[in-house]
């Protein structure tokens, strides 16, 4: 159900060393726009650096990065507007939630769209409520976080990323830190946003959610890309051997 | 050994007016210190290879040097360079000093104390820098550093005794004053060390209390 024939995200030679160890070996990639992209495969094979190097919390050391009207090569020392251009259009769900433990749940939401967006704060409380709302937490506004399950954390997390408007949503692991039943809720509010329109990329260890609800699954291992195509098609029908071993793996358990 | 009555109301005028040049000294010097400290743990952490080597040499001197030494430093160094000081603005200076180096140490462990996963955040979101500092770090990593700081108060009002080497006309200076004049030393620091109690021992009460209720906000 990709909404547009739009090239929202490009990635092209995307590489990203530590030391003497290749992280990413050249990424190719491209996303369009509303088309919800699942990244699977095993523990280091690059899935979440590829994630953070996209809206550049790691920075890249080689390659280009197209998003929207942004484009930056990895190879120069990025500029300030290019930065804060990418982080405006990139919004990020991390594993560990990452709220602010100090402040209300309602804050959690409003603070960045008033620094970022200069939203006032009456604006900007209005349009937490109505995210809260959709995401089914509108009664925990005044809660400080630590009183939200892990499941509603998360669920908030998200709320304030898509405060500020963001063309592309990336997901790091957003249930692996969760049990089974809140991740689900998790997954719910995913799905409803996927339905949306959204355009969203996400690492996850959910076979469910890769095989139901996106468009494309994309399998990396060993910092390359093994195989990408059609959701269904991938899940049943792996053409490459390390993906039918993966997905073996995972089935097994 | 003990001061009798007569001597305490002949002594207390002397010692109460030593005793608030102690309290202005160190009220002062927390008052330029502490902020002093904030700037030199922000500059140890700084990216500017010019602006770390200023902090930290700032810091390692600060903290390396005894408060005396510091003292005496800035009392007797300082003219001899053409640069003149009395002894108030001396004691400031050089316990300000001692302030800055050791608790900008308190603050930097602190503000790292703050999960990185939230700086991440702060970052993906879009937040400036400065933004993430006075918004995410600063009121949680202050809540995790306010005893220390206290407690270290606490300690440079007690340093303020060294200041009668410059000559600063504080409790002790005042207390030995009386001494050489009525040779009854013992009963007069007696008093000097009863006025330190009463101002410290509270407030090492009131860390203690503080202690227990910082970071509330982190916990059911």
């Amino acid at each position: 159900m990709i909404a547009s024939d739009k090239t929202l995200i490009r990635l092209n030679g995307l590489s990203k060393h530590y030391g003497r160890l290749t992280v990413l070996d050249g990424i190719d990639l491209e996303v369009k726009a509303g088309e919800v992209l699942a990244i699977i495969g095993p523990s280091g094979s690059g899935k979440s650096t590829l994630l953070r190097c996209i809206n550049y919390l790691e920075p890249p050391d080689g390659g280009t990065i197209t998003v929207d009207d942004i484009v930056i090569d990895a190879g120069n020392p990025i500029g300030r507007a290019a930065l804060s251009g990418l982080r405006r259009r990139v919004g990020m769900v991390f594993q560990s939630f990452n709220l602010f433990p100090h402040m209300s749940v309602l804050r959690n939401i409003s603070l960045p769209q008033e620094r970022v967006l200069g939203r006032s704060r009456k604006e900007a409380d209005a349009r937490s409520m109505q995210l809260l709302s959709r995401v089914g937490l509108a009664d925990k506004a005044e809660q400080f976080p630590i009183r939200c399950s892990g499941g509603q954390q998360q669920r908030i997390a998200i709320a304030r990323a898509l405060a500020l408007d963001p063309e592309v949503m990336l997901f790091d692991e957003p249930t692996s830190a969760l049990d089974p039943e809140l991740g689900l809720e998790v997954l719910a509010v995913m799905r409803e946003l996927a339905k949306s329109g959204m355009t969203m990329i996400v690492v996850t260890h959910e076979m469910g959610f890769a095989e139901n609800v996106s468009d494309t699954v994309m399998i990396m291992a060993d910092g390359n890309i093994v195989e990408k195509g059609p959701s269904k098609e991938i899940m049943r029908n792996p053409q490459h051997e390390r993906t039918k071993r993966f997905l073996r793996a995972v089935h097994d358990r | 050994m003990l001061p009798d009555f007569t001597e305490i109301t002949a002594w207390m005028p002397d010692l109460m007016s030593g005793f608030k040049i102690s309290l202005q000294v160190t009220f002062f010097s927390l008052l330029i210190g502490i902020p002093f400290g904030l700037v030199l743990a922000l500059g140890v952490m700084a990216k500017g290879r010019v602006i770390r080597a200023i902090s930290l040499f700032a810091v390692e001197v600060g903290r390396g040097a005894p408060a005396l030494v510091l003292l005496q430093f800035i009392y007797v160094g300082l003219p001899s360079a053409g640069l003149m000081v009395g002894s108030f603005m001396a004691a400031i200076a050089a316990l300000a000093w001692n302030t800055g180096a050791y608790t900008s140490e308190i603050i930097r462990a602190s503000l790292l104390s703050i999960p990185s996963g939230q700086r991440e955040a702060a970052e993906a979101l879009g937040m400036k820098r400065l933004d993430e500092l006075r918004f995410i770090l600063l009121p949680q990593g202050l809540r995790v550093a306010l005893p220390a700081l206290l407690g270290f108060s606490i300690l440079i009002f007690q340093s303020t005794s060294l200041c009668f080497t410059i000559a600063l006309p504080e409790l002790v200076s005042r207390a030995y004053e009386i001494g050489s004049i009525t040779f009854r030393y013992f009963p007069v620091l007696l008093l000097a060390g009863l006025l330190y109690a009463s101002i410290s021992i509270p407030a090492a009460l009131l860390v203690d209390f503080i202690e227990k209720r910082a970071g509330k906000f982190a916990s059911r």
